[in-house]
């Protein structure tokens, strides 16, 4: 154990930088102190916002760092890759840290940026994130919950749990990991526990197990795709590398410390799985406007640009309007839809992001575990703050630069009224299609232009009656959960699926050109429906320009590109 | 023919090899024969690992562990291994207890294989494990060959029904668990466990189970009304001659034509009679009349009929009167019965006696005697009709469909897919993933609770129909892949029209 209290900040600090950097903190182990320290540490909030940040959630601090912390003054902005080289006290400094890169939040006060204080979105309490946080663990309320996750360390420690407190299920992880591993033993892996109320899956991860504790009758596939999607969040505060180092030199390292105060981004992603079909079919949903408007917003996008920008996205109500990206980058990977869903999931799950600008390192886990961007996020029609912009850098220092691109933006977007337009913009209604017992649909092209270079996308109308209560969206979300399930068995892979229930008639079909499932009034005739999705396919093509993001703009932020 | 195009020879070519051979070893290698030599990948069937049955509060102190297990299977497995596979199951059912008390863990799934839990009477529990079908694949310099399991293939349903028959065929013949330890606690229990799965466990033929083992159904034999009521009269006549029998049951051509027991008995009485006794008897009927496998003639020019099970030969003066016992109405009455079953050509009769009683040689000849000409006329009978409404129905023409039905009131089961289901293989004539879409879309139906349909098109692009009306299930393998929804739609409804004109099923 004493060896193991022996590693410190350089280890985890250096996991960004690449090879070098890791050989640099291999040497450095002899001089490390507890990983604690450099772990929990670092709130690098500046002295004097020190006592606005005495939040709930900072009880898991060890008060006797806080001194230390304070005296942190200098560090603006910090992040992991900067500690190795910056460290006359790297004890303390973690790049892994979301929290503490949070929000260089001193700085921008200091510079009037943002004239409210705002409190980490990450640190906003325990209390407030979680609701269920103090849930009795024994009573049938907590069993009755619809779907339960969980997430331990190797050692068994308990690092998240969507009900109730880890604490109080400290015991109930425990026997999760003891079955993992005693699995484990005889050389096999545990994959699911069926009951006739739940489906268990198990999933490891590096050094993080994930449990999920299921009523809802959905595949494994799908279940350990959402126990990827929690752990992909976790990944893109921390890093994969950095993660997988912690547990390298303290096995039974209590992960919490690190994601003290992000439990709320964790259950709102949960919630978001739930009721959000984008999760399901790996896809975005864009807000449908005119092609014509939707180019000119890109166009504001690709002329705001700043040496290091790579990602330029512009959402509002929670669906992308468009996104620009930087032309190097494209060539080497395509943003997947999954890392914009986290980016998407951390802007909606905390409402301090609504007040001034935030900057913030954050990894793409599909797009590289290992390494940070840096994100910009600000809102651009407070007090509203429904459209948001989101400026992905690689830049840690770029935050300025990136700040004048938002100021560009806005500008441009102010000169052409953009904003009272995005206002108007709204989903559809299932009854523009044209086709009566047709209730909903969900429709992913796969033939768009330049589809290689593209994030998959998705259609659908808004959800109305009788689909209008919570309770029926989740029972629709159910069905095509189903079918969803069934046509994409692993095993298994269907083409089509005609289903006639008892109080719908639900299709689904794929394709090599589009995947869609259809949701119709229980007494259609097949032949009525099959008229039914001709109509709604010539329907999606003469709309397809609105409804998706045909071209996606792109620019080049190369250094010797554009040194304006 | 209707087997799929495309479809690995090595499935057909392993299963008759089975056929021909009755082999018990689960870990048939069917070679591929896609494959070039050298280079050969090996698919491996789903088999039993083990098979075990305990009961935690037989031995609830530590050190004491090995008391809770009851059996186990295969016997040779040490000691500590089996006390560390049977805590395993109690961890996970008792983990699962943790979200619902009362519905604990019924499978677990694992990359190697997948253990399936029934607890039939409180606190007995019954565990099989069976091994995921994997493929071998040889790699090259020497090193050895990489196994791939294939996790996915498996069905819960199909396998959770196994078990649960095993439980019910061991009860049939020797009661439940509880009244065996009451009567001669933990040593009787274990003795009788070990005799019955010892032999019964070989007959697992894990690599063939399929929807018809969820249904667990029974085949009718259809019959006009006039030849039904000759049936009853002859039912009735035996029962009042013969007044100790207690209950009758009717078959002709391994199908069911009229029983007195309860459902529930009746199934697992019939999976015996169909899966076990009468194929260990040839059928002396289907050879020609001079054939060798017909038996000698027991000096009964009169009739057909024997017995088989009693005495093979009422003539022989050494002939035992010793009946196989079974257990009925284990809920309420719990009957003992003695088995009688008598047969002359196709049809075959069953009459159980309270096993109280002793079933004496004067008694068998009675019966031997009142029964077998009777049965021997009624059997030609059958037949003679049988083979006139056959006439009537037309030539058989190759249909375009094959289909499964189950009727869960009365346990009615129908197959056109399964040319043969005998004691060690069903054979059916489509691909073994089609039969696994049938698995999917029960598991689909007995999820809720009202009428549907379910229409899918295979990646093969084989149509495959599911409909749930009332209690009863139709499942329909279309051969015709460039049909349209529209298509498919209008056949499986001709089918309906003609095979069960008198159901309503949703269109």
């Amino acid at each position: 154990m004493n060896e193991m209290e022996t590693m410190d900040s350089p280890v985890i600090t250096s996991l960004h930088q690449g090879d070098e950097n890791e050989m640099q903190s291999e040497n450095d182990l002899d001089s490390i102190t507890e990983v604690e320290d450099l772990v929990t540490l670092p709130r690098i909030e500046r002295g004097k916002e020190r006592k606005l940040l005495d939040l709930p959630s900072e009880d898991n601090l060890n008060p006797n760092h806080l001194p230390v912390d304070i005296q942190k003054d200098d560090a603006v902005v910090f992040d992991a890759s900067e500690t190795v080289n910056t460290s006359e006290d790297n004890a303390h400094e973690d790049s892994g840290e979301f929290v503490v890169a949070m929000l260089a939040r001193g700085t921008l006060e200091e510079q009037g940026v943002c004239t409210k204080r705002i409190s980490s979105p990450l640190s906003e309490t325990p209390l407030e994130a979680s609701s269920h946080w103090d849930e009795d663990v024994t009573a049938e309320s907590w069993r009755q919950h619809r779907k339960h996750v969980f997430v331990l360390s190797e050692a068994g420690k308990p690092i998240y749990s969507r009900y109730g407190s880890e604490e109080a299920l400290s015991s109930t992880m425990g026997v999760m990991m003891a079955l993992v591993s005693f699995i484990q033993s005889g050389d096999n892996v545990i994959r699911s526990v069926y009951s006739d109320e739940h489906t268990v899956v198990f999933m490891q991860q590096g050094p993080l197990v994930l449990v999920s504790v299921s009523s809802t009758h959905q595949s494994e596939q799908q279940l350990r795709n959402e126990l990827l999607y929690v752990y992909n969040q976790i990944v893109s505060m921390l890093t994969q590398a950095s993660i997988t180092r912690i547990f390298e030199h303290k096995k039974n390292y209590d992960l919490r410390r690190l994601l003290a105060g992000s439990e709320k981004i964790l259950d709102g992603l949960l919630n978001l799985v739930d009721f959000d079909p984008s999760f399901l079919l790996s896809a975005v949903h864009c807000l449908p406007i005119a092609s014509s408007f939707r180019d000119s917003l890109s166009q504001i996008l690709q002329k705001a640009i700043t040496p290091n920008l790579v990602f330029s996205i512009l959402i509002a109500k929670n669906q992308l309007l468009t996104i620009a990206q930087e032309r190097m980058v494209i060539e080497d990977a395509k943003l997947d839809p999954a890392d914009l869903h986290l980016l998407l999931n951390l802007i909606g799950a905390s409402s301090a992001f609504q007040a001034g600008e935030i900057w913030t390192p954050i990894c793409l886990p599909s797009f590289n575990p290992d390494c940070y961007f840096y994100a910009y996020i600000s809102y651009l029609d407070p007090p509203e703050c429904t459209v948001c912009l989101l400026l992905l850098s690689t830049d840690n220092e770029a935050f300025y630069a990136v700040a004048e691109c938002k100021r560009k933006i806005e500008e441009a977007m102010q000169a052409q009224n953009a904003l009272t337009s995005i206002a108007k913009a709204q989903s559809y209604s299932v009854s523009q299609v044209g086709v009566s017992d047709l209730r909903h649909f969900m429709y992913k092209p796969f033939d768009v232009p330049d589809n290689h270079h593209q994030l998959t996308q998705f259609t659908s109308p808004e959800m109305e009656a009788p689909y209008d209560s919570e309770e029926e969206k989740m029972r629709l979300l159910d069905l095509y959960r189903d079918v969803h399930g069934r046509i994409h068995n692993t095993a298994r892979p269907l083409k089509l699926i005609y289903h006639v229930a008892a109080r719908e008639t639900l299709l689904a079909w794929v394709t090599t050109k589009f995947e869609l499932y259809t949701c119709f009034s229980p007494l259609v005739t097949k032949s009525y429906a099959i008229n039914a999705i001709t109509k709604l396919l010539r329907w999606v093509k003469k709309e397809e320009d609105r409804l998706f993001i045909r071209y996606p703009p792109k620019y080049s932020t190369t250094p010797n590109a554009s040194k304006s | 023919m209707f087997l799929i195009k495309g479809m690995p020879i090595r499935l057909l070519q392993g299963r008759t090899n089975e056929l021909q051979t009755h082999s018990n070893a689960d870990d048939q290698v069917l070679t591929d024969p896609r494959m070039a030599s050298g280079m050969q990948e090996k698919q491996y069937t789903p088999s039993l690992l083990s098979f075990f049955i305990y009961n935690p509060k037989f031995g609830p102190r530590e050190g004491e562990e090995e008391k809770k297990i009851l059996f186990y299977h295969p016997c040779d497995v040490e000691k500590n291994e089996k006390i560390r596979n049977v805590g395993l199951c109690e961890a996970i059912v008792q983990f699962t207890r943790t979200f619902c008390p009362t519905k604990p863990a019924k499978s677990l799934h694992t990359q190697k294989n997948r253990q399936f839990f029934h607890e039939p009477e409180g606190n007995f529990w019954m565990v099989m494990v069976v091994r995921n079908p994997m493929v071998e694949k040889p790699s090259k310099d020497g090193k050895p060959p990489t196994i791939e399991y294939q996790e996915e293939e498996i069905l819960d349903t199909v396998y959770g029904a196994v078990l649960q028959q095993c439980y019910s065929m061991y009860k049939l013949f020797n009661g439940t668990f509880i009244r065996a330890f009451e009567a001669g606690g933990v040593e009787l229990l274990t003795q009788k466990l070990e005799k019955f799965f010892y032999r019964y466990i070989q007959t697992l033929h894990l690599q063939s189970c399929d929807l018809l083992d969820v249904f667990g159904g029974i085949s009718f034999f259809p019959l006009d009304k006039m030849t039904y009521l000759k049936i009853q009269c002859f039912v009735n006549r035996v029962e009042e001659s013969l007044n100790l029998v207690k209950y009758t049951a009717f078959l002709y051509n391994d199908q069911l034509i009229w029983s007195g027991l309860e459902q529930d008995d009746m199934r697992i009485l019939y999976k015996y009679l169909t899966t076990s006794l009468f194929p260990r008897h040839t059928e002396p009927e289907l050879a020609g009349r001079d054939s060798p496998l017909r038996p000698e003639v027991t000096g009964n020019l009169l009739h057909y009929g024997r017995f088989l099970t009693g005495p093979a030969n009422l003539k022989d003066p050494d002939a035992k009167f010793r009946f196989p016992r079974i257990f009925v109405n284990t809920e309420d009455n719990y009957e003992e019965l003695h088995l009688i079953v008598y047969k002359a050509m196709s049809a075959a009769v069953c009459f159980m006696v309270n096993a109280s009683v002793e079933l004496t040689r004067e008694f068998c000849e009675q019966l031997d005697a009142l029964v077998g000409p009777q049965l021997t006329l009624l059997a030609s009978d059958i037949c003679e009709q049988y083979n006139i409404n056959k006439r009537i129905s037309g030539p058989e023409k190759e249909p375009q469909f094959k289909f499964i039905y189950f009727n869960h009131m009365n346990l009615a089961e129908k197959s056109t897919i399964h040319m043969r289901k005998t004691a060690s293989v069903s054979l059916t004539s489509v691909h073994p993933d089609l039969m696994k879409i049938l698995g999917d879309i029960n598991s689909d139906f007995a999820r809720v609770d009202a009428d549907e349909e379910i229409i899918v098109k295979a990646m093969t692009d084989y149509w495959v129909v599911g409909k749930k009306s009332d209690q009863r299930e139709l499942y329909v393998i279309l051969n015709q892949k460039n049909a349209n929804l529209i298509e498919v739609n209008e056949e499986v409804k001709r089918l309906c029209a003609t095979q069960f004109n008198n159901i309503f099923f949703l269109d």
